[in-house]
């Protein structure tokens, strides 16, 4: 089981009389924001399916479904995501909700990018005051959306000095690396929200359409790996776009604020 | 004026152990303080801590006016400095279009100053592809494009050779006769000596003597400060 050698956390969820079970990886930052607690249930509620969820990031995510270790991936970034689409490895690509990522960074803000007008402004900012920053730098959907970031502000941060440390890691490990070293981040909003250790750190950025975060449903080809059950990602698919999804999803919050927002196009 | 700069008893830490501190300063009137020191001394972390990109956990440090009127007047010039994907102009001009100048104004204060700091010829370059002092030159120009009443140097200078050293200090002791205040550190005791008006001796993260540049290397006060004059190892 190449997943178990790779050290992927595996959650088994529901085990009670599960008909059916599907395997499907999800990003860090999906599993820390809380709403797998809530969908997984209702959907073995109303399908009698058994998700398992192997919680990774999303380039991890990727290869899994490239190797037929699972049957369906839930990742972000769409750009890798097509480019598994166009390889043939996932039938298809159905965008199921968006969040948000945020800047956060310590209170005092040195670097002053709650004035800034938009994201790569503010990682500008915190280049040119080389305040230490804390990237995902694990070739997840947040860290490739970091890298994205960077690339607009006209910077490699990897060349520039020790105040860019990336840490390897998930979403939670990283908070709590800034949360330590005071360090700026760039961290999806649920994760952040749920975030219990969050010390001196404040949410300084957010609102950039360009911090937009589309999370996406891919089912594994069953052409590649005839051992994918098709039969029950559509399933699941059919249930992440319903309006009973849209329901659950759009009315998870955390502290009283909407974490996500359905935007599938419904199957009906 | 954002000055005197009152430092009591100022402290800062990480992971429990305290980098720098209790440090105490009176910061008025000399238009440039040097901090030197033995390496791992706290120089860079002092410097840090007075600009407010490190923070304060004990202590207090009181400009004359609010910490947010004080942060657009300051700059930080570091020993590394980042230089953004663009070009030497655009470099320069970017802290006046983050303060939301018009890119004509912008552009055209930073053609001024990349003549005033030798990098006119190259304006257009890519900032990447500069050699360590041009960067060091530019990174310069853009701290002082804003026209800040204070600018840190974190060791400006350190690792060019003389020339491109020459070149800074031409540019530093420029910006100190048109009366900005620079706080900086250096390792090089030539420089201290060249640019200084007030020396700060810094020494296992604390303050061990201050005093007017002059007296301070004619007659040192401490053991230690003769003996780093000297040339000693001192830790």
């Amino acid at each position: 089981m190449k997943w178990l050698l790779c050290a992927v956390t595996l959650l088994w969820k529901s085990a009670v009389q599960a008909q059916d079970s599907l395997r499907m990886a999800v990003t860090t930052s999906f599993h820390n924001s809380g709403l797998a607690d809530v969908l997984l249930p209702e959907i073995q509620k109303d399908l009698g399916l058994e998700v398992q969820l192997l919680i990774v990031g999303t380039g991890q995510a990727l290869r899994l479904g490239q190797a037929g270790d699972v049957d369906a991936i839930l990742v972000h970034s769409r750009a890798a995501e097509e480019a598994f689409i166009a390889e043939g490895y996932g039938t298809h690509r159905r965008e199921i909700m968006y969040n948000d990522f945020v800047i956060v960074g310590p209170q005092e803000d040195p670097a002053g990018i709650t004035d800034a007008t938009d994201a790569a402004q503010s990682l500008g900012q915190i280049a040119l005051a080389q305040a230490p920053f804390v990237s995902r730098g694990d070739d997840s959907g947040t860290h490739k959306k970091e890298q994205s970031l960077w690339q607009d502000a006209g910077l490699d941060p990897t060349v520039s000095g020790d105040w860019y440390r990336a840490v390897g890691a998930g979403m939670g490990a990283a908070l709590n690396t800034a949360s330590g070293m005071e360090a700026y981040v760039l961290s999806d909003r649920a994760s952040w929200l749920n975030f219990a250790n969050k010390g001196e750190l404040a949410l300084l950025f957010a609102g950039d359409p360009a911090l937009f975060n589309q999370y996406a449903y891919l089912p594994v080809n069953a052409q590649r790996h005839p051992h994918v059950r098709s039969d029950l990602t559509a399933r699941l698919e059919g249930w992440l776009t319903s309006d009973r999804a849209a329901a659950l999803i759009d009315g998870y919050m955390i502290d009283g604020e909407q974490l996500f927002v359905f935007n599938a196009q419904t199957s009906d | 004026m954002v000055f005197p700069l009152v430092v009591t008893d100022a402290e800062t830490r990480r992971r429990g152990k305290v980098l720098v501190g209790p440090v105490t300063l009176h910061l008025a009137g000399a238009a440039a303080t040097v901090i030197i020191g033995p390496n791992g001394s706290g120089k860079t972390t002092l410097l840090r801590l007075l600009h407010g990109t490190a923070r304060l956990h004990a202590g207090s440090i009181t400009w004359q006016v609010p910490m947010d009127e004080v942060r657009p007047m300051q700059s930080f010039v570091f020993q590394r400095p980042v230089m953004l994907r663009r070009s030497v102009v655009d470099n320069i001009a970017y802290p006046l279009l983050v303060r939301g100048v018009a890119k004509s104004t912008a552009v055209a204060q930073a053609h001024d100053w990349a003549k005033r700091v030798g990098l006119h010829a190259m304006s257009d370059r890519a900032a990447t592809s500069l050699s360590g002092g041009e960067q060091q030159k530019l990174a310069l120009a853009r701290a002082f494009i804003t026209d800040p009443q204070v600018v840190f140097l974190d060791e400006p200078s350190a690792s060019l050779d003389g020339r491109a050293t020459a070149e800074i200090e031409a540019i530093l002791q420029a910006q100190k006769a048109q009366g900005t205040r620079l706080i900086m550190s250096t390792h090089d005791m030539g420089q201290a000596r060249r640019i200084a008006d007030e020396i700060i001796f810094l020494r296992g993260g604390q303050v061990h003597e201050t005093s007017p540049a002059a007296p301070f290397f004619d007659t040192p006060q401490t053991d230690a400060a003769r003996a780093f004059l000297k040339g000693d190892i001192v830790e």
